[in-house]
């Protein structure tokens, strides 16, 4: 399936934007606005809803001519396209945003035309479903492993580090007994929140205009 | 291929001089005419990439420019806002994507950079101490005679002297100095290893405008540059950093973290660079320094790191390896060719053998400048990815261990393998052995664009 990779799904929609010329300021800047302001951290509506591996919201305004010798094309809408590698099964996916994270999907699906609102559940989904294009080709590097596997071996590997390195030089008898209560402790713990285990940093990228 | 007009172009940018003494001052500028007219005066004292044929000069001298040097000197605001943004800003602006916060943070740098009055570097070498006072005094004479600008600071710095002889080593004992690209038109008695990896395994020079402003970059396009063409080409963008280095904390680290390596002291400080104190390379090398191998330019920088993708001889995080990863990302290192830096500078402060007493608080460290065609995509970038996060390398948000920004939190991994003199081992608790004490971005123009700038020749139209 085209969709598919492995068992990472590559969703890809485009939303066409309300066009009204008496809305002020217009659909398109208002979807803007709020994709701005939102976190791209843990607290990212896409980190609190489940099997995100990556989502990116963009608002296409049209095809920009480049110049000659290409020729100048139009869009006949503004569009909101919305691309996600996720896990699993799409209808259980869309099902699980419009449960999660309803407010912030008709903040942002609102200014577009023909949206049904996430709470009729099976209107939502039929509705981004029209909206969907085939992906054909994608990338994820996420080795074939679901969100939840993938923050489980950070996890890991990040406790796992840093109890090599708090018992670099152990006696056997210690490191033996520390391991298993180590091993023990780690299965208890809580799965990182989707969003948390990279820098923090003030920027969220290092682009040249920043 | 690109021909270069070496006597339009500062030697500066051309060659390292080799020249064990230095001193860097810092100008602010008077009246926009007054620094003009010192700009024409100083016009001739400017050293040249012409080559030297007859010897080594006594001395040598060249001069750059922050952004607001350029403002006061008075270049047309049509020029000044076609400069490319990040050197409008200048580094203190920077900070931020440069991960430069914390003890880094601009608030903790020297007075000299806070205070946004540095207008232009000069930079003067010599080969004797005396040579280089002489040259100074004539320099500073000029400045006083024009009365075009104000001296606000020098920095002195000096090749480490060992048995009487100029060495290259740096304070914390590391041969430095090895890693600087060739560029296509550049003559420079090029080596395997300095420019850019090709498919069939051999190396080439980099793209000219990787390094000038004016000629094509490794993207076959010319590099982000001001209008008019004239005022940019030939000249090039200076990263001024001066890093402070902790002795004390960096030999106590190393003599505690290698009491506890099986491969000993002298090795793990190998692990952390990429290289034996020496220089020779622990890829081609891994078990001991081998100062033939160390001092053969024909190998001392011509190796990969396609057989030891695990890092067991040189760990993932070695400092050579982040900063130049050659084809450790794949694709023939072809990813990389538009990440390199020219690496000039010297150290400054007094050299402490090992084992006699030394604390952190003493002035001394490198002073680290780099040369390159854009600032953003090339200096910044290895900052901020190779330097500062480890993702690039699969080292999730591991820092450089020797020049990270760690506040004690770091970790430096050495992957090893299953022999016993050659086992993993990781350093925790990284302090931070380097600290930025300030620095900014200059703009190196050419002798052209510097006549053109004393003569206020610079029209963007």
């Amino acid at each position: 399936m085209p969709n598919n990779n492995g068992s990472v799904y590559g969703l890809t929609i485009l939303s066409p934007i309300i066009d009204d010329a008496k809305a002020t300021p217009s659909h398109d800047l208002q979807i803007r606005n709020y994709l701005a302001k939102l976190s791209t951290r843990e607290d990212s509506p896409f980190a609190l809803a489940p099997g995100t591996h990556l989502a990116r919201l963009v608002v296409m305004d049209d095809v920009v001519f480049v110049g000659a010798p290409s020729c100048e094309e139009h869009l006949k809408s503004k569009y909101l396209i919305f691309e996600s590698n996720l896990d699993g099964d799409l209808d259980s996916y869309l099902s699980g945003l419009a449960a999660t994270i309803p407010d912030h999907l008709n903040a942002i699906w609102k200014h577009c035309v023909g949206y049904p609102g996430a709470a009729n559940r099976q209107a939502f989904i039929d509705y981004m479903k029209a909206c969907q294009l085939e992906t054909t080709f994608f990338f994820a590097a996420v080795n074939n492993k679901s969100v939840s596997e993938t923050l489980r071996a950070l996890q890991t590997q990040t406790a796992v580090a840093d109890f090599i390195a708090s018992h670099q030089g152990a006696n056997p008898a210690k490191l033996q007994r520390d391991f298993i209560q180590f091993v023990a402790k780690l299965k208890s713990l809580p799965l990182p929140k989707p969003g948390s285990m990279g820098p923090h940093r003030e920027i969220k990228t290092g682009g040249r205009n920043e | 291929m690109s021909k270069l007009n070496e006597t339009d172009i500062q030697g500066f940018v051309l060659r390292g001089y080799n020249l064990p003494f230095a001193r860097y001052l810092f100008l602010q500028f008077e009246a926009a005419k007054r620094a003009r007219s010192l700009i024409a005066r100083l016009l001739g004292e400017i050293t040249t990439g012409q080559r030297w044929d007859k010897g080594k000069p006594q001395s040598t001298v060249n001069i750059a420019f922050t952004f607001r040097g350029l403002e006061h000197l008075g270049l047309p605001d049509a020029t000044l806002r076609s400069f490319p943004v990040e050197f409008q800003q200048g580094m203190k602006q920077r900070a931020e994507i440069l991960g430069d916060t914390g003890v880094n943070s601009p608030e903790h740098w020297d007075d000299l950079w806070r205070e946004d009055r540095v207008h232009a570097w000069l930079g003067i070498n010599g080969v004797t101490m005396e040579a280089l006072d002489a040259r100074c005094l004539a320099i500073l004479a000029i400045i006083e005679e024009t009365g075009g600008a104000g001296a606000l600071a020098s920095q002195d710095a000096a090749a480490q002297v060992v048995d009487g002889k100029p060495t290259t080593k740096e304070h914390f004992g590391f041969t430095d100095g090895f890693g600087n690209p060739d560029y296509l038109g550049v003559d420079r008695s090029s080596q395997p290893g300095q420019g850019k990896l090709m498919p069939d395994g051999t190396w080439a020079p980099l793209a000219t405008g990787e390094l000038l402003l004016g000629y094509a970059d490794e993207a076959g396009e010319l590099p982000a540059a001001p209008i008019p063409h004239l005022l940019a080409s030939n000249g090039t963008f200076m990263v001024y950093r001066k890093l402070h280095q902790n002795l004390a904390t960096f030999r106590a680290f190393l003599d505690k973290q290698g009491s506890l390596y099986v491969g000993g002291k002298e090795k793990l400080a190998a692990k952390f660079i990429g290289r034996w104190r020496d220089g020779t390379p622990i890829e081609i090398s891994p078990d001991n320094p081998n100062p033939a191998i160390a001092k053969d330019p024909s190998r001392n920088t011509d190796f990969t790191y396609g057989g030891d993708a695990e890092g067991a001889r040189c760990p993932i995080g070695a400092h050579v390896r982040r900063v130049h990863p050659r084809d450790a990302f794949g694709f023939s290192g072809q990813l990389i060719n538009r990440r390199r830096i020219t690496r000039r500078g010297l150290p400054y402060g007094r050299f402490v053998p090992e084992g006699e007493p030394v604390t952190d608080k003493e002035e001394r460290g490198v002073i680290f400048m780099a040369l390159n065609a854009n600032l953003s995509r090339q200096f910044e970038f290895v900052q901020q990815q190779w330097v500062q996060y480890g993702n690039d390398s699969h080292l999730g948000n591991d820092k450089d261990v020797l020049v990270g920004n760690h506040g004690g939190h770091g970790k430096f991994v050495v992957q090893g393998d299953a022999s016993p003199g050659n086992p993993p081992f990781i350093c925790s608790n990284l302090p931070d052995f380097v600290e930025l004490r300030g620095g900014d971005y200059f703009f190196l123009p050419s002798i052209t664009a510097l006549g053109m700038i004393a003569m206020s020749l610079v029209d963007p139209r």
